[in-house]
């Protein structure tokens, strides 16, 4: 049982969290600050110059309307990456909200929602995801709520069983007994030691989460044109890979850079909180 | 424990599955073994409703008539005007009886001589199963004697010779049958030996064919439903010939390896104005979208050149098509002044035009699984913001349930084949009389409904293609449809392929004259 | 053992029902039907009585309860119907797709096992040396690019620029098995490099090692011996966990290579609103994935009578 700060995280550890906090700082500036930055408007239309190369002018290139390819890129991040942490974020407080909730609670409400979590976790989750993503119709959304109806029962089973675990310790009996009301326990003690888990769970999740919303907008489930997403770029850009492979490269790397560095921050978080992984 | 325990009934099972599964390995399509042929065709599945190649089944005509297997009375030519084919000629006794004549020298694959009794029989069971050719026939009643065949209509029915070389009018001998997997005894070049739906067709040449003898021994027809995937498949040289290569992808197959056909077909992408929506009942609006997208740009750029600038619904080609048509090209300037002269002014610098405190904001709806209607939105959305027109795309695959509501959208911009049968009266009764079905905004004219009127009435073909010309006049002069450009129907092939040639109609594809140089 | 097996099928066909009854009122929720998807793919008009009518000839008429009834009555007695689409019997149609999608299953496994094994061993024993950092960094490269930008390089480099495969594959051969096992093991592979390594570090750092190397056993011996094994339990156990994701979370990879699995069937369905083949897919992939949990329960207690007496 640990409460509070980890005192173990090495300094080089500690070092390693500031330089990838500071990276994804600088990722998540140059994704959002973009409009203010970017001399390019990432709408903006020239036919006559569709599909030049990456040179001088344009970074990362031209697609077929002529517009810059690295302006698309960067107003495509700020789509896919709000997208992922929109979806993390419901997941991960409904998720662990309601393990939190089940645990606490137990009976009926616990046998009801622990039944709907198994539900959606007695089919291929991809193929849920598709299943509820068509029935709402695409759009970014469409994709965002498929994939949190199939991703929230991980959270919500990780959140019960340490409630369960914590809920029958010593230490929250010893707490009761130094005269914590029931819901002081919850929020003094029961969620701070629930939250260091789920943080670090829910930005591991964040890059595969990236990739699969991704993944639906490429199979035409999510995102449509004219939205500016990684996955509907590429899908786009799919067709012109062989001859104009710099449309498909910006995404690509935009996908491939964010999933790197959210998976090295949660690494990291996870060595300095001194938080077990989770599978 | 129990996670190894899953994986080891797994294996077994896969192991199992595999090993009883490895015996029926299906032969490979035998590459370079002499004349055979290898196509690689993005329609030919049942999602696309051609499960397999019997032409009284969905839309397995096209299939039928496609691949050399069935052929119809009379073909289209190149305007789309019918030419005899399995017929000689025909008379018309009076409004509702025609006399066919058919030809004496042609035999169904099984043998069994083609006479008029045949053609009876064939049409008797069309009319029995399918709807749609019900429906356009009319057919009353039937007569066979010897090679001349006799119809009779229920009403008069000018276009009737035009049904009759839809793909569902291929002539099959029905007392030979259909098997299971739907193959037919036609009387075309080439004869289906095996039919895998979705996945394949395999072809022989039809030895008693009445037009001469086929070239290839084998012809191997596959389905890759994926473009990229055909393109790649092109590329590698699994297949000799694609039909459905994304544009995108033209670029790779222009050198001496390889050769393109393509006609421009009367797919059109068009759109459909709303008029119940006040924004739209403006005119100026309406001739705004009109005059001030691009086509040229779009066909040239997006479409990589391998499209038709539209006029009107069907293309210059046709004898009623679009050169007949008095319009004004693309004019932005025109369309700011137009725009201007009806109070939509920007006054607040916002690069939109207002009218009345409302912003000139209009509402295109489109869908995504015709992979040229999301860049043409792209496009029209950039062109008209140049004229202070703000355009919201939605694009959206539950479109068909956004149009049933009035009030969310303004124009409706959807693919369609306008001329299918080479007969222009199916596309006014489709989409813009009070009575259509596709009339998606509403769209009334009193002229529009009166000429319609009389062309149903009328036998004679140069008048009915006057009045075609008249009715489209009347939707461009009310700006009440945007015709924006026609798909063009290519196929790329290797260029050791001869006589395989795009027709207009988008029916004839493989013929007794494809063979390798 | 007695009571335990009944509450378990009791609790399968329980499962098995909401799923049917969730699936079946989730499609219907969507926007459009089959006749609509139909009619969007030709792109012709199609009038509005005949478009009523083929709704009607597959009961699509009907309120929702009345479908819902009729169709369990038939897939009770057996009958799970036929495809909208292809008009084939969907049970047929599933159990001719589900041993492509075991071969796809069993291909990436073992192309995963390839992978993985000997580089995370290799990086465990070449630990903090450059190949380690160079193993370490491969995996997490093929760990962060999503498995359809994997599945185009692929295409474009093995079929397309050096035409060692077949760009087509339908699914009946394991040559065409490759592409798409190797698509899923590299994302899987890289996943289990850094597990086996972590293993085997684990291993190593065993007291009995130590000791065996000062009496002088081989440290090669060692490494063959004892420790592979234990990693390699621990490696099993870990694919296995991926089980789930192989048999149905392959209908991506599926979907894009067209292999002819049941994944990719499903995705189809769902596009078409193939209703009867969408309820086919849920129902036996959804008593695949009870079963192989049931069978694997029996196992476990087979081998184990200690346990279940009371707590299954």
């Amino acid at each position: 049982m640990r409460l509070g700060k980890s005192r173990t995280a090495s300094g080089r550890v500690r070092r390693w969290l500031w330089i990838l906090t500071a990276l994804t700082a600088l990722l998540l500036l140059a994704v959002y600050g973009a409009p203010f930055i970017c001399p390019f408007d990432p709408q903006g239309q020239d036919l006559s110059r569709s599909l030049q190369p990456p040179g001088k002018e344009h970074i990362l290139g031209t697609d077929q309307y002529g517009r810059d390819v690295l302006a698309r890129v960067l107003s495509g991040g700020r789509v896919s990456i709000s997208s992922t942490f929109l979806l993390v974020a419901v997941i991960s407080v409904f998720g662990s909200m309601s393990g939190v909730y089940c645990g606490l609670r137990g009976g009926w409400p616990d046998r009801l929602l622990m039944g709907i979590a198994e539900l959606c976790l007695s089919l291929p989750g991809i193929i849920l995801a598709m299943a509820i993503a068509a029935v709402l119709n695409g759009g970014v959304l469409g994709a965002v709520g498929a994939l949190a109806l199939v991703s929230w029962p991980k959270y919500a089973r990780l959140a019960r069983s340490r409630t369960l675990a914590l809920k029958n310790s010593p230490f929250i009996y010893a707490v009761r007994l130094a005269g914590d009301t029931p819901g002081q326990v919850v929020r003094r003690h029961l969620l701070p030691n629930i939250l260091g888990t789920v943080l670090v769970t829910a930005i591991l999740d964040i890059g595969t989460l990236l990739m699969e919303l991704a993944g639906l907008s490429f199979l035409g489930l999510g995102a449509q044109p004219p939205t500016a997403e990684w996955g509907s770029m590429l899908s786009s850009g799919r067709s012109m890979l062989q001859l104009y492979p710099w449309l498909v490269l910006g995404p690509g790397l935009g996908i491939f850079i964010t999933v790197v560095l959210f998976s090295l921050l949660g690494d990291a978080m996870r060595d300095c909180l001194d938080v077990r992984r989770v599978p | 424990m129990k996670k190894f325990f899953s994986l080891l009934i797994l294996l077994a099972l896969a192991a199992a599955l595999t090993a009883g599964c490895g015996g029926d390995k299906k032969p490979e399509p035998q590459r370079n073994a002499g004349r055979v042929f290898t196509f690689g065709d993005t329609t030919f599945n049942a999602e696309n409703e051609e499960p397999d190649v019997n032409p009284h089944n969905a839309y397995a005509g096209w299939a039928c008539i496609r691949y050399g297997i069935g052929e119809t009375l009379f073909r289209y030519n190149d305007k789309m005007e019918q030419e005899p084919w399995l017929a000689e000629g025909f008379e018309l006794v009076d409004d509702l009886t025609w006399k066919i004549r058919l030809r004496d020298d042609v035999a169904f694959s099984n043998g069994r001589k083609m006479d008029a009794q045949a053609v009876k029989e064939c049409l008797e069971q069309l009319i029995k199963v399918h709807r749609r050719a019900r429906g356009n026939l009319n057919l009353a009643a039937m007569e066979a004697d010897g090679q001349i065949l006799t119809l009779k209509t229920s009403e008069p029915e000018p276009s009737l010779l035009n049904y009759l070389g839809n793909p569902y009018g291929c002539i099959i001998d029905v007392q030979a049958g259909i098997t299971p997997d739907g193959i037919v005894a036609g009387t075309g070049p080439y004869v289906a030996k095996k039919v895998i739906p979705s996945q394949r067709v395999e072809l022989e040449p039809n030895e008693k064919y009445w037009g001469g003898k086929p070239q290839m021994e084998k012809i191997f027809v596959q389905t890759i439903s994926n473009g990229d995937t055909l393109v790649a498949a092109l590329q590698s040289g699994q297949i000799d010939a694609a039909y459905g290569i994304p544009y995108a992808s033209y670029p790779l197959f222009q050198s001496d390896k390889y050769k393109f056909t393509g006609t421009a077909t009367s797919r059109v992408f068009f759109g459909q104005v709303n008029f119940a929506s006040p924004i739209m009942q403006d005119k100026a609006v309406r001739r705004a979208i009109a005059l001030g997208v691009d086509k040229g740009a779009f066909v040239k750029t997006l479409l990589w050149g391998y499209g038709e600038v539209a006029t009107g619904p069907f293309p210059d080609n046709f004898t009623f098509g679009g050169k007949n048509l008095r319009t004004e090209g693309f004019d932005p300037e025109k369309a700011k002044a137009e725009l201007e002269a009806a109070g939509w002014k920007d006054t607040d610098g916002d690069g939109i035009r207002e009218k009345n405190g409302r912003k000139l904001r209009v509402r295109w709806l489109t869908y995504p699984s015709r992979q040229e209607l999301p860049l043409l939105a792209e496009a029209a959305q950039s062109d008209l913001k140049k004229l202070g027109i703000d355009l919201i795309v939605n694009n959206t695959a539950d479109h068909n349930g956004v149009v049933k509501d009035p009030k969310a959208w303004d124009i409706y911009v959807s693919a369609f084949v306008t001329c299918g049968t080479g007969d222009p009266l199916n596309f006014f009764s489709t989409v813009c009389l009070d009575s259509s079905t596709k009339n998606r905004g509403g769209y009334h004219s009193d002229r529009v409904e009166a000429l319609a009127q009389e062309m149903k009435g009328t036998f004679d073909r140069q008048k009915r293609g006057e009045l075609a010309v008249q009715i489209q006049q009347e939707l461009l002069d009310d700006a009440a449809f945007c015709f924006f450009s026609f798909l063009k129907m290519s196929m790329i092939n290797k260029a050791e392929v001869q006589g395989l040639k795009a027709h207009t109609s988008d029916y004839y594809e493989i013929t007794k004259d494809l063979s390798f140089k | 053992m007695g009571r335990w097996l009944p509450e378990r099928l009791l609790r399968l066909a329980l499962v098995l029902f909401s799923i049917s009854f969730l699936s079946f009122g989730l499609m219907r929720l969507a926007g459009s039907d089959v006749v609509e998807q139909k009619m969007e793919n030709r792109g012709e008009a199609v009038s509005a009585e005949a478009a009523e009518e083929a709704r009607a000839s597959l009961g699509l008429d009907q309120p929702f309860l009345v479908q819902y009834s009729v169709w369990l009555k038939r897939a009770a007695g057996g009958d799970l119907g036929r495809s909208y689409v292809s008009g084939q019997p969907v049970a047929e149609a599933f159990w001719q797709r589900l041993p492509n999608t075991l071969r796809l299953a069993f291909m990436s496994v073992l192309l995963t096992a390839v992978l993985s094994l000997p580089l995370g061993i290799l990086s465990a024993v070449r630990q903090n040396g450059p190949v380690d950092y160079a193993v370490r960094v491969l995996s997490f490269v093929g760990n962060s690019l999503p498995n359809f930008v994997v599945a185009l390089l692929l295409l474009y480099i093995l079929s397309l620029r050096l035409g060692w495969l077949p760009v087509i594959s339908d699914g009946t051969g394991w040559e065409s098995a490759v592409m798409p096992g190797l698509t899923l093991a590299i994302a899987m592979g890289a996943k289990y490099i850094r597990q086996v390594r972590t293993a085997v570090l684990e291993e190593l750092s065993q007291p009995y090692v130590a000791g065996a190397l000062s009496r002088g056993i081989p440290f090669a011996r060692l490494l063959w011996g004892g420790v592979l094994r234990s990693a390699g339990g621990t490696l099993l156990t870990m694919l296995a966990l991926s089980l789930g994701d192989l048999l149905g979370g392959a209908a991506v990879v599926e979907t894009i290579f067209m292999y002819g699995g049941v994944g990719s069937m499903a995705a189809e369905a769902i596009r078409m609103r193939d209703y009867p083949v969408v309820q086919a897919y849920v129902m036996m992939m959804g008593g695949i994935y009870a079963l192989l949990n049931l069978l694997a329960d029996l196992g476990c207690r087979w081998l184990d009578p200690r346990i279940g007496r009371g707590d299954m």
